[in-house]
């Protein structure tokens, strides 16, 4: 087929589009979330001690590097979703957030338990539950995420991807954080590092699949 | 760009026109003559498809070059993966001048890559060598020759995505 051809058939009978509204996006996915959020304190999974931790340095920590880390991940995976963004430097920039974040954790919020070995303050049974648990809340932001992938026009796919899955998986972490009943900034590193990298992770290798602008 | 989004066929026409003329300058400097006519269509239909994600609050230009750039890579991965077809003993060639010119970028992106990637690239896709022929000239195996293609496009694409601005 020419080019004039082709050119003709796609400008006949042309319908109006909705012009995509990045913040519309966002409210989107963050509605998602808060969807997700009462849902889990609808059911009762908030941890009970939560009017009395609220106030105390972890659970600022906690709660408050998760949601400003969701909050960027998410406006970065929507900006990421035209042709004309790069989020190469987003996603650098984010990863060292998350790593100093992740430092300060580790020396300046006190751990409950001096004494405890490290296999007591890990506690992989729980961990690995906790992970899983990340991974799964996060999967209804990741799939809103992916589908507003899909109709937008990121320039490059596999960046974009990943940053969905870093958006959807603090998302799901900073979730489960009002659930988790552990105390230790060293069990919160491993095992919601290991839960939002798992995610990051399937957001990469999933959802530029088949994708063509 | 703004009246084709409110459904403007003639505009739109006219739009896809000047489009369809920028795009094959941008791919004729950035791949071989065979690959320029579909990678143009690829990107008219990419911009039709994909309309909707233009906003009229920025210039039109950088958002057409995105999207020719992501069909280049495109373009450049179909090129890893096909097999180079013989030519026929009596090829007519309408333009020398433009079979010259064509594809400088990409010659130009070839020393990013090893000296045999580079080589067997520029012989088997810019200069329409076979695999077989290719392996002669260079001395390599021919898995050696194809793997060479394969890799080094790969490679190349991974440098044009890292690479904001390729010219």
């Amino acid at each position: 087929m020419s080019n004039s051809l082709l050119i003709d058939r796609l400008s006949a009978e042309l319908p109006p589009v909705r012009r995509r509204n990045p913040a519309r996006e966002l409210a989107v996915v963050a509605s998602l979330g808060a969807l997700e959020l009462a849902l889990v304190l609808g059911v009762g999974l908030m941890r009970p001690d939560m009017a009395s931790m609220i106030g105390s340095p972890y659970m600022i920590w906690k709660l408050g590097s998760l949601a400003i880390l969701a909050l960027l991940g998410c406006t970065l995976a929507v900006r990421s979703f035209v042709p004309t963004a790069s989020s190469r430097k987003g996603v650098t920039m984010l990863m060292v957030l998350a790593v100093a974040v992740t430092v300060f954790g580790l020396i300046a919020v006190p751990h409950p338990s001096e004494a405890a070995s490290l296999a007591e303050r890990l506690a992989p049974a729980q961990g690995l539950l906790c992970a899983a648990s990340i991974v799964v809340l996060s999967m209804p932001v990741m799939a809103a995420l992916g589908w507003l992938m899909r109709r937008g026009a990121p320039g490059n796919p596999r960046k974009s991807a990943f940053a969905c899955g870093l958006a959807a998986g603090t998302l799901g972490a900073l979730i489960f954080a009002v659930c988790c009943r552990f105390n230790d900034p060293l069990y919160i590193v491993v095992w919601y590092s290991i839960g939002v990298a798992t995610v990051c992770t399937a957001a990469r290798a999933l959802l530029p699949r088949r994708f063509r602008l | 760009m703004i009246a084709a989004q409110d459904g403007h066929g003639g505009a739109y026409r006219r739009l896809l026109g000047e489009v369809s003329d920028w795009l094959e300058r941008y791919f004729r400097r950035r791949l071989p003559a065979d690959f320029v006519d579909d990678a143009v269509q690829e990107t008219l239909l990419a911009v039709h498809r994909r309309r909707h994600t233009y906003d009229p609050a920025q210039p039109f230009g950088p958002w057409l070059a995105g999207i020719a750039r992501r069909k280049w890579i495109d373009a450049l991965r179909t090129m890893g993966r096909q097999q180079a077809e013989p030519l026929p003993e009596h090829l007519p060639v309408e333009d020398h001048r433009r079979t010259v010119v064509s594809a400088t970028v990409l010659s130009g992106l070839l020393e990013q890559l090893r000296p045999a990637q580079a080589k067997a690239i520029a012989l088997v896709r810019l200069q329409g060598y076979t695999f077989e022929e290719a392996s002669r000239e260079t001395g390599l195996s021919l898995s050696a020759v194809k793997m060479n293609v394969h890799r080094g496009l790969a490679k190349l694409t991974t440098f044009i995505e890292r690479t904001d601005d390729v010219e």
